[in-house]
């Protein structure tokens, strides 16, 4: 498949606005001037495109509520928060391409008739920071962005603001609190964003992978974009490998690709071609899967039926000599330090997961440990505030489901030890 | 119409609301944490989950509304197992030290894991650790108990709007801290410790006091110290109160207080409080019985009586007394001394002010509900700080700007800072000139109608001021002003509160007229700051020289005949003097007795060393009062009264609200003050014969028109409101007596680099009484001088330094600190602290239109001293 999102990144300057242009940039920015608002929002919706920040939420949609809300004005907020473990796809974005984030952004603001947009920037990522602003400030120069746009008249201010380093942010209401100048936590929901996000205002909150493929929607028309890839969501998504794999990297492949096809065809098969024994196929909160279900198509639509998620796309790969429980303890350690403290399962359940999960890592687990840490989680899942909670719960349920002989062993040779 | 079903019972709703909420309807409890019904729903602790049909998940019930057919249980095996699950979560990181904790007993985690949590728990892990932090003399913080819940935040930043204090860190190391580090340096209203559901904030002050279970006795009564009038419960162990809090159910400040209705009470137990009455021989005050005290007073109010007449006698009531108190000590000074020489503080500012609405509006005009502010749709503030003066009152201000109403404040008034969208802040003395552009502007948006009333005509000949003549006089851009009658011009129905600050002036007269023609214009509704909880009671008994009970003037034959006859005697028809009056008729040797119920004046009326000049002239200074004062210190007779709480009463507020005062313990020594006064009374030969204060509310409702059959039992229904059963004033419309404004005087500017003093209305006291509160001092100890960062840049003074302070009156010194939004050339002292209040070194001039002291900020010299001192901040 031709590279859209990643296209021109071998390009040293291609964070250069002028290479961006020479590439075709800004083309989709022209054209989308041309259109009323409620023309964009009809061609996102027809294209099928869907949230690339994890939960696969239709874009159209999503855009189509803020629009129908009368208060004004709307904000357009760019979720760059990208926190979740094993996550690295909207880095290559933000540094090499950040032209394409603010084309899009530009044509969803006007879409959305928002006149504001901020770029919420994960605090760790400076380097991404010193680049957008260069390149924000190339586009205002340029009148792509400000009081009249290519001269139509159309107004969009764009602006960074980094974040202070806490996972939660990236889930959109936390993100709005945050923004707000206020400790990082969600809100309750409804009311929805789309109707009272920022300053109580209908906001739009997108992933950077998502606004990236909006000028691809303008440019190649709604009908060939939802060619691409699986057919109920469609388009090119990025997923980032990581782990035990020869080639670990960004990967560009149409929505769909089977998880043995990264793993094997692309990035080249485990390393040191040992045996795979699991992978995590969406980030840290996505369920495990062991290594029997790699036939599975990467997408929103397919992965639940496989026992999984897409999530952010990003996989993680873990060969025959793991020690999964170990994984586990240091994913559920990621929870426990990035729960936001609002709610009580999550604020305490995980700590005491991690607790048990360390004894049976350390070699003192009991036991019942094994059945009490499912009992946690099972007190954890579903009574979370947020989806964080949750998360953690179906980490520690899913590999204790696909690996429990592996918890086990832990604790019986403590007690061969002893012996 | 929305149709639920909770547990099997079916409701119907108009509107929807959340399932915790319609389960209480249904009569349903469903145990909760975070929620607290004064607060927005926040959905953290999770208690409160229930199990909604065809919903896959449990939700939280208190923050899911209730949807048209929605079927909910609150008590399956799922919901029941959830609860537990989350108790036993809650205790993993909480100390579980019940037997030392004082909230035990009173703990809403205790009695829930009682109720409804596992028997033990499974975690065996250590606890987080976190010292118990003393780092606040007020506010003990114990984060090993905090269960994260927010209340305390949400109640500090939404609720107070106060934001001190913020949740910090993440996960299980979340807890609460005040921005300030350490010491709070807050409001210090401690409503975040009333609605904390565990032990891990509380008050110092109580500490290993008492457990909830050897209160013996609670009593629903009123605070004292503010015009406001919150209901507060006593709870008593023995003899003696051992908490304040707020009643949560009844009452107009729904489960709110301040820091002096909370904390303050503590003077009733202070060990300085008079015990026993004096009599001062050879020149020095000593113990004696109460029948010889009473006998010595009756016998010189005779000697002068005979000698120079009832004239000569004088006498002060108290907005701190009881409406029984003052309506039974003009009775007295009428009917037996034969004087309407009677007056109070509140003729300084309050009744005035009240008087001149009143004329012009009709009686009763400033009687509306405080809860009504925050349901207006504009707010105008001019005079004074309400969150200072009236504090809960000036809750309902703030709740109304975090809706979105404008609040517009003119004058410096620090504690609705960020909240008021128009802030204007004038040059001392020149808020006349500003009144009249705002009223000349919002004429030209709403002009006047052609068929005019006769106060419309009264508008219409007031001078218009331009904003251009107004911004150089007083100091503000022509723009801000326009901007705030651009938000005035969209309010339909404002509250405007008025403080005494623009009220005690020379110009007095003329501010309010042009505030009454702004209340015109804008239809607003009146509310007057009292700083006293009885202001407007003692009006409403008749404690003005020119008043009757029930508002009658005496002036009118009809009304003092027909009072006069109830007892068959004569009330006196010459209007008698006002306080001020008394004051120089004293100093001048016209006024020859002074009989003071419960009021400092040596300290509580400006140019101190002129009123104790006058003080010690007189020939008999009666003082009843519950605390030696710089007046008790002039006075031939001392006699110890019973406090607030060891007696039984009623207070009007200022909304005119009669609420019942219940006496919550005995005094120890002091007798009501109405006691005091029918003993005196009967000596002379007058029997008053009152057996308790029901007796004296009796009369009271018979012989007042406006309280007519008013009874305790009407106030505690909770909505015992002006006019009461009764009848008030007809209205004349005929409105005389109305002086046009100078326009020209009100438009001089004051002039430059001189720096004038003013009052500074401190939150955390009142008065002179709350120095003899421990709690009070131990968050404001010392009194400070205020001044702003250029005057302080000017004299080269950086908060904490020393400087002396000197008008024509006096000198006092006082270490400053400065408020960087404070205006140029003023210096703001508080009257609360012996030998160094503000009117230690203020003078006054005679207001001739209210016969008060005006206060037009007297010019100061400051200068710093040379004398380190520690830092001092607020
Ligand atoms: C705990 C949590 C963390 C999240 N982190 C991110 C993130 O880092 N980046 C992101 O784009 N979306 C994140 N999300 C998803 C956002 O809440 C939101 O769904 C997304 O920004 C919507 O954008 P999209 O529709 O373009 O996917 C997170 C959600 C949760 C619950
Ligand atoms: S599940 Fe609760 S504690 Fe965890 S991050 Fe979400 S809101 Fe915060
Ligand atoms: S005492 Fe009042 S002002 Fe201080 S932290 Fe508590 S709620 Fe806030
Ligand atoms: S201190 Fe009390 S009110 Fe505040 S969060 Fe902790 S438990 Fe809740
Ligand atoms: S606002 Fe007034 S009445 Fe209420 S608690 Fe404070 S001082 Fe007392
Ligand atoms: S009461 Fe509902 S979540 Fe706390």
């Amino acid at each position: 498949m031709e590279k859209y999102l990643l296209r021109n990144i071998e390009n040293p300057n291609s964070a250069d606005i002028n290479e961006y242009v020479k590439a075709g940039g800004y083309k989709a920015l022209a054209k989308a001037m041309d259109m009323k608002p409620a023309d964009i929002i009809e061609q996102v919706k027809k294209s099928g495109l869907r949230g690339r920040g994890g939960a696969g939420f239709p874009t159209g949609m999503k855009w189509a509520f803020a629009a129908a809300d009368p208060k004004m004005p709307k904000y357009l907020l760019c979720n760059a928060d990208e926190g979740e473990p094993g996550t690295f796809k909207d880095r290559p974005l933000l540094e090499k391409n950040p032209h394409l984030l603010i084309e899009g952004m530009i044509i969803s603001g006007h879409a959305l008739r928002a006149k504001y947009g901020y770029i919420y920037l994960r605090g760790e990522y400076p380097q991404a920071k010193d680049i957008l602003e260069a390149a924000i400030k190339q586009a205002y120069e340029k009148k792509f962005l400000g009081d009249n746009i290519l001269g139509r008249g159309v107004k969009f201010d764009l602006c960074v603001h980094q974040g202070a380093g806490a996972y939660i942010c990236g889930e959109e209401t936390a993100l709005i609190e945050s923004l707000e100048g206020r400790r990082g936590q969600p809100r309750i929901k409804p009311p929805f964003p789309v109707n009272e996000g920022f300053l109580a205002k209908p906001t739009v909150v997108n992933n950077v992978e998502t606004f990236s493929n909006v000028p691809y929607v303008l440019e190649i028309g709604p009908e060939e974009y939802s060619k691409i890839g699986s057919s109920d969501c469609p388009g090119p998504k990025l997923f980032s490998v990581s782990g035990h794999v020869k080639k670990p990297g960004v990967y560009e492949l149409p929505m769909g690709t089977t998880l043995r096809d990264i793993i094997y065809t692309h990035c080249g098969g485990v390393t040191g071609d040992k045996k795979l024994k699991a992978v995590i196929p969406g980030g840290i909160s996505t369920p495990v899967l062991p290594a029997d279900k790699l036939d599975c198509p990467m997408d929103f639509v397919n992965m639940p039926k496989h026992g999984s998620m897409l999530g952010s796309g990003a996989v993680m790969v873990f060969d025959e000599t793991v020690d999964l429980p170990k994984v586990c303890l240091r994913a559920i350690k990621f929870f426990e330090h990035e729960s936001c403290g609002k709610c009580t399962p999550c604020r305490e359940g995980i700590g005491w997961m991690r607790s048990i999960l360390g004894r049976i890592c350390g070699g003192t687990g009991n036991a019942g440990d094994i059945d009490l840490l499912l009992e946690v989680s099972k007190n954890v899942m579903g009574k979370t505030f947020c989806p964080l909670g949750d998360g953690a719960a179906t980490v520690v349920q899913n590999f204790i489901k696909n690996f429990r002989n592996e918890f086990e062993a832990h604790i019986n040779n403590k007690v061969r030890a002893e012996r | 119409m929305i149709t639920v079903t909770i547990n099997g019972k079916q409701i119907k709703l108009e509107k929807p609301v959340s399932i915790l909420e319609a389960a209480k309807m249904t009569g349903i409890k469903i145990p909760t944490l975070c929620h607290h019904k004064s607060l927005e729903a926040y959905g953290g602790c999770r208690l409160c989950l229930v199990e909604i049909e065809k919903m896959p998940r449990l939700q939280a019930s208190c923050t899911q509304y209730v949807t048209d057919g929605m079927v909910v249980w609150t008590e399956t095996g799922r919901v029941v197992e959830a609860r537990k699950a989350m108790l036993e979560f809650l205790l993993i990181n909480h100390a579980l030290d019940c037997p030392y904790c004082d909230k035990a007993g009173e703990c809403d985690l205790q009695d829930l894991v009682m109720k409804y949590g596992p028997a033990a728990g499974r975690f065996t892990e250590g606890k987080r650790k976190h010292p118990e932090s003393y780092d606040d003399p007020i506010i003990v913080r114990n984060m090993e108990r905090c269960i994260s819940c927010t209340r305390c935040v949400r109640m500090c930043s939404k609720v107070q709007g106060a934001s001190a204090i913020s949740m910090v860190n993440r996960t299980s190391k979340t807890f609460v801290e005040p921005f300030s580090g350490g010491r709070y340096n807050c409001e210090y209203c401690g409503n975040c410790i009333n609605v904390c559901p565990v032990g891990a904030i509380m008050s110092r002050l109580h500490k290993h006091t008492y457990r909830p279970w050897f209160i013996e006795k609670t009593v629903d009564t009123v605070c004292s110290f503010c015009g406001v009038g919150c209901s507060v419960t006593a709870q008593i162990r023995g003899n003696s109160i051992v908490r304040i809090i707020p009643e949560s159910e009844k009452g107009l400040n729904r489960g709110l207080l301040c820091n002096r209705g909370r904390f303050g009470y503590d003077y009733i137990s202070n060990s300085g409080r008079l015990k026993s009455p004096m009599i001062r021989k050879n020149g020095s005050l000593q113990e004696t019985t109460w029948s010889e005290a009473f006998m010595y007073i009756a016998q010189k109010i005779k000697e002068i009586k005979e000698k120079n007449g009832g004239a000569a006698i004088a006498g002060v009531a108290s907005g701190r007394c009881t409406n029984e108190d003052n309506y039974v000590f003009q009775k007295f000074m009428r009917l037996v001394v034969g004087s309407n020489n009677i007056d109070s503080i509140a003729g300084f500012a309050y009744a005035p002010a009240r008087k001149f609405f009143e004329k012009i509006f009709g009686q009763g005009v400033t009687a509306n509900p405080i809860q009504g502010i925050s349901r207006s749709d504009g707010i105008f503030v001019i005079g004074g700080d309400p969150t200072a003066i009236n504090p809960v009152l000036g809750l309902q201000i703030r709740a109304a700007s975090q809706k979105d109403i404008p609040v517009a404040t003119v004058g410096y008034a620090p504690g609705l800072k960020g909240f008021a969208a128009n802030r204007l802040i004038p040059k001392p003395s020149t808020e006349a000139a500003l009144l009249a552009a705002l009223l000349t502007e919002m004429l030209k948006r709403k002009p006047l109608p052609a068929e005019k009333t006769p106060f419309e005509e009264i508008i219409g000949k007031i001078q218009p001021v331009s904003l251009n003549e107004a911004e150089s006089a007083c100091g503000i851009a022509s723009g801000e002003i326009s901007a705030c009658v651009d938000s005035l011009s969209g309010m339909t129905n404002p509250a405007l509160v008025i403080g005494r600050d623009i009220i005690q002036r020379s110009e007095g007269q003329a501010n309010l007229l042009l505030l009454a023609a702004l209340a015109q214009a804008l239809n607003g509704r009146i509310y007057l700051s009292s700083e006293l909880p009885n202001e407007q009671g003692l009006i409403d008994m008749g404690c003005l020289p020119d008043m009757l009970p029930g508002g009658r003037p005496v002036a009118v034959d009809s009304f003092r005949k027909r009072y006069g006859e109830f007892f068959n005697a004569e009330v006196p028809s010459a209007q008698g003097l006002s306080l001020m009056e008394m004051v120089e008729g004293a100093h001048s040797g016209n006024i020859k007795a002074l009989y003071v119920m419960g009021e400092n004046i040596a300290f509580n009326i400006p140019d101190n060393k002129f009123v104790k000049d006058a003080l010690s002239r007189l020939e008999l200074l009666v003082v009843q009062d519950i605390f030696t004062t710089e007046t008790t210190r002039f006075a031939h007779v001392v006699l110890p009264a019973a406090s607030w709480a060891e007696r039984e009463g009623s207070y009007t507020n200022l909304e005119g609200r009669m609420q019942h005062l219940k006496k919550a313990i005995d005094s120890v020594a002091g007798l009501e003050d109405w006691k005091i006064i029918a003993e005196v009374s009967k000596v002379l030969g007058v029997d008053m014969n009152y057996r308790d204060s029901r007796d004296i509310l009796a009369e009271i409702a018979k012989v007042s028109p406006l309280h007519k059959g008013v009874t305790y039992e009407d106030m505690d229904s909770g909505e015992c409101m002006w006019p009461y059963k009764g009848e008030p004033l007809r209205h004349d419309l005929n409105i005389v007596g109305i002086d046009m404004p100078d326009m020209k005087a009100l438009l001089k500017k004051p002039e430059k680099d001189k720096v004038y003093i003013g009052v500074d209305k401190v939150l955390f006291h009142s008065a002179s009484l709350s120095r003899n509160s421990f709690a009070l001092n131990s968050i404001y100890s010392e009194p400070h001088a205020k001044i702003g960062k250029n005057l302080a840049a000017k004299l080269s003074v950086a908060s904490g330094d020393h400087i002396s302070i000197s008008t024509g009156a006096g000198a006092i010194e006082l270490a400053a600190v400065i408020d960087s939004d404070m205006p140029d050339n003023i210096v703001l002292v508080p009257n609360n602290f012996e030998g160094r209040g503000a009117f230690r070194v203020m003078g006054w001039k005679m207001n001739a239109a209210f016969k008060a002291p005006a206060l037009d900020g007297m010019e100061a010299v400051l200068k710093k001293l040379e004398r380190v001192s520690a830092e001092v901040s607020e």
